[in-house]
């Protein structure tokens, strides 16, 4: 396995994402605008030096009626004409595809700095229209064709899939939502800061909290969301003037110290019948945990500080939690119970709010998780700060647990 | 730290279970603050008590909250009563006693009498006025309920906007002021804006000023022209004319009157409310609430009233000059493009246009010569039109045009700049008035 890694992230920004683009009659190219020039201003980096783009989206052809995303970076800024630029598609794993291609550039000494943007503009179509663009990211004509909102029910079968092998009770995805809602409330830039929530609203049962797929409720779900987000990534060398630039030590920049990609077969039931007699429920997801623990040189959990995981529903958090080791497989439950999961807890997760809370704009969240990462291993993440993080690891994942990665960010 | 300045995350962190807030008294729980802000307390509080006069008021007080935040989970920990029965019980049993009752003081005052006389010593007791001066509400009471007393203006509705002011009285115990501020940014998630206990405080203070001006400048333009004029592209998402008759004229002449009676600054007369409004108040004229305001619906068509003869006429037999200047702004901002927006409003020809900029000076230059009077930065005045107004705070605007091309309108409109202003601009620095990272200054800028 190749190991180590010398790519840095120098910083980034983040558009509020509870915004609505098309209600403030703004275009795509505007929130692609907004996150790269945010960006370098945040940064205090020339766009001159900027020697390469590469943009993470899922589906802005079926969104915004938009292709050839990669040029759209060039329209951010004139210095941009002419730079290398492309898009990458994952599902909502297309961030951290953008991150692993810009990391690969600058390891293969092509470019010394690198801008990834992850965006995506989805407010722009009714619910029901956006449900079934999103079941493009599962085998479209068999796991999603003619079915209403066929995400939350693939995920609902995830969590049945964990109540036949080990039991699980519902409390314990109410409280994953009470807690990514709770912790939104601290990050201003979260979509659900103002949404009521908590234990007793996220069980209910009447229409107010309606199922929209098996066990899977409206309050277990991520959110629909515009919003982009941009950082910049740079090799050692670059990260070092930079830092000298900044009165800063090399030190003091974050690394991405760790990465694991692994992509599982489409189809949700193929990934199950994958995965019978396993101790894990999705082996890839978890293989792609361990991995970036290896190449970080982190024995286990217990070297992450965070965790920014990828929590479209409950259940996708209900199985991070045993999959990146917070407990045996299959008892997630006892973490929650416990409350290491806190903000202030044993092993906080998504103290951003997460997809369920600060919301998810499929192909940024990515790059949200790797900003907020860096956010909080240089201690700028405001009333979100998780105390002391030196090292924070990101889990994100495309589709029904098919492509996933997962960075460790640290300094 | 300083009365007036903001925590900083860890302080936040280290005071937010310093105590512990377990049972709420909302006071008028039936108006529009108490039931919204009741429906806020719940969502982290295990109980929260409603009173009003009567029990039905209170029960009609918790249906509302339980509209409003679309859960019927806030009647789980929710318990109504009235103010003959429950009352001293539920007080006396309060970590924190929240007064939402109407606008005046006499009212107010006679209900924290008998909040005095049952409450524990170390209960916290908040109003929820939106201009009533804290410390004359607290005059004559004992030691412990003056100490414990601070204003918290949560904006209507408070589970939509999240600016809110916190304004402590002369003697409010400062570990309790620093506590509310971290208990309600942390739990409640609430932006909090320290502000000085002088009328209006600040929010009211700024954006009133803005709507008022905008109502009187509707006497001779009418109120197309100036929504148009002051509409989304000068950085707020609703007019100011809309506004005044979402909020009530009432509501408005109340917030007027009292900062054009008790202040005395450099722009006293843009406070007066206009005569039109006081005569047409007379005739039923309250805004949204009477269905008559500036504007009326009428079978989907939208009526606008003429404030000199007090008639309505559809909106569509109102000629309006040449605005195509907005437009060029609006395709700007579409596009992310909000400095070159902004200069092309700024470099616009015509009355009209420098109308607008007129106001938006006014509105810049009344919001910087506010800084020490109503709050210690501009950076509060720029949160609460941020997030409590959800208008471009005026370093926004400022920051997007250029400092010099901000005291060059200014001055141009023959209004005072601010020294601050001057100061930054002569000195070239580079350096943003508007300090937030995590909030995005695009957001204001609106296409309309």
């Amino acid at each position: 396995m190749a190991t180590g890694s010398e790519v840095y992230v120098l910083g980034g920004y983040q558009t509020d994402f509870g915004r609505n683009w098309t209600k403030e009659n703004k275009h795509f190219s505007a929130l692609m605008r907004e996150s790269v020039l945010g960006a370098l201003e945040r940064t205090e980096i020339a766009p001159e030096e900027i020697e390469s783009a590469h943009v993470g989206n899922f589906a802005a052809g079926l969104y915004c009626m938009q292709g050839h995303l990669g040029a759209f970076f060039t329209e951010a800024h004139p210095a941009f004409s002419g730079l290398p630029t492309g898009r990458h598609e994952a599902a909502c794993a297309s961030g951290s595809i953008a991150i692993l291609a810009a990391a690969a550039e600058i390891e293969a000494g092509r470019y010394d700095l690198q801008a990834v943007v992850g965006i995506e503009q989805m407010k722009t179509v009714s619910a029901a229209e956006g449900g079934a663009f999103l079941g493009t990211a599962a085998w479209y004509e068999d796991e999603a064709k003619g079915i209403e909102f066929p995400f939350p029910k693939l995920f609902g079968r995830l969590g049945d899939e964990y109540d036949k092998r080990y039991g699980l009770k519902d409390e314990y995805l109410a409280e994953i939502s009470r807690l990514n809602y709770d912790n939104a409330k601290l990050n201003p830039n979260a979509q659900t800061r103002t949404w009521y929530m908590n234990k007793e609203h996220a069980l209910c049962r009447t229409d107010d909290n309606a199922s929209v797929g098996g066990r899977i409720r409206i309050a277990d779900c991520s959110q629909v969301t515009d919003g982009a987000v941009c950082v910049f990534l740079a090799s050692r060398e670059y990260a070092e003037k930079y830092a000298k630039g900044m009165g800063k030590k090399l030190e003091d920049i974050p690394r991405i110290k760790g990465w694991g990609h692994n992509t599982a077969r489409l189809r949700f039931d193929d990934k199950v019948a994958e995965s019978a007699g396993d101790r894990y429920v999705l082996p890839h997801v978890r293989s792609t945990i361990t991995s970036a623990m290896e190449r970080a040189g982190v024995p286990d959990v217990s070297g992450i500080d965070a965790i920014e995981t990828h929590d479209c529903f409950t259940t996708s958090e209900y199985m991070a939690i045993d999959h990146f080791g917070i407990t045996e497989p299959g008892e997630s439950w006892k973490a929650v119970e416990a409350g290491w999961l806190e903000i202030d807890g044993k092993i906080p997760i998504n103290p951003s709010g997460g997809l369920i809370g600060a919301g998810h704009p499929v192909g940024a969240t990515g790059v949200r998780q790797l900003l907020d990462a860096t956010l909080q291993v240089t201690e700028e993440a405001g009333d979100y700060q998780v105390e002391g993080a030196k090292n924070i690891q990101t889990l994100n994942i495309g589709g029904s647990g098919t492509t996933s990665v997962s960075f460790i960010v640290g300094v | 730290m300083s009365a007036s300045q903001q925590l900083t995350p860890a302080e936040v962190r280290k005071l937010v279970g310093s105590r512990k807030i377990e049972h709420v008294v909302v006071l008028g729980a039936n108006g529009t603050m108490g039931y919204g802000s009741g429906a806020l307390f719940t969502t982290v509080v295990p109980k929260v008590t409603f009173l009003a006069r009567t029990k039905a008021k209170a029960e009609e007080g918790l249906g509302a909250a339980v509209k409003q935040v679309r859960s019927p989970t806030v009647a789980s920990r929710v318990e109504v009563g009235d103010y003959d029965h429950e009352f001293d019980a539920a007080v006396a049993d309060a970590d924190l006693i929240f007064e939402a009752l109407t606008e005046d003081f006499d009212v107010k005052k006679a209900i924290f009498d008998k909040v005095e006389k049952v409450r524990r010593d170390d209960s916290i007791v908040a109003t929820v006025t939106s201009g009533l001066s804290i410390n004359a509400l607290c005059e004559g009471r004992g030691d412990s309920f003056r100490k414990n007393f601070l204003g918290l203006h949560f904006f209507n509705p408070p589970n939509v906007i999240v600016g809110t002011e916190l304004i402590p009285g002369d003697d409010t115990d400062p570990e309790l002021v620093d506590f509310i501020e971290a208990y309600s940014r942390a739990r409640l998630g609430r932006e909090i804006i320290r502000t000085a206990d002088t009328p209006a405080f600040a929010g009211n203070r700024v954006g009133f000023k803005v709507l008022n001006e905008a109502a009187q400048l509707a006497e001779e333009h009418g109120p197309v022209l100036i929504d148009r004029l002051i509409g989304p592209y000068t950085g707020r998402a609703m007019t100011p004319l809309a506004t005044i008759d979402l909020v009530g004229w009432d509501i408005h002449r109340a917030i007027v009157d009292n900062v054009y009676e008790k202040t005395q600054d450099e722009a006293h007369e843009t406070n007066k409310l206009p005569a039109y409004m006081d005569k047409l108040m007379e005739r039923g004229v309250l805004g949204n609430k009477t269905g008559r305001g500036f504007f009326w619906k009428e079978d989907k068509v939208r009526h606008v009233l003429d404030p000199v003869s007090g008639d309505y006429k559809p909106e569509a037999e109102v000629n309006l000059p040449d605005l195509s200047y907005i437009d060029d702004v609006s395709a700007l901002y579409s596009q992310g493009r909000y400095a070159e927006g902004i200069q092309i409003f700024l470099g616009a020809d015509g009355e009209y246009a420098a109308l607008a900029r007129k106001v938006i000076a006014g509105y810049i230059s009344y919001a910087f010569h506010r800084v020490g009077e109503v709050t210690e930065t501009i950076s509060g005045v720029d949160r609460i039109m941020g997030m409590g107004f959800n208008w471009a705070p005026p370093s926004v605007l400022v920051d997007t045009m250029g400092k010099q091309a901000a005291v060059d309108m200014i001055a141009k409109a023959g209004l005072p700049v601010p020294s601050i202003l001057e100061e930054a601009a002569r000195s070239g620095s580079p350096k943003r008035f508007f300090q937030h990272p995590h909030i995005n200054p695009g957001r204001f800028f609106v296409a309309s």
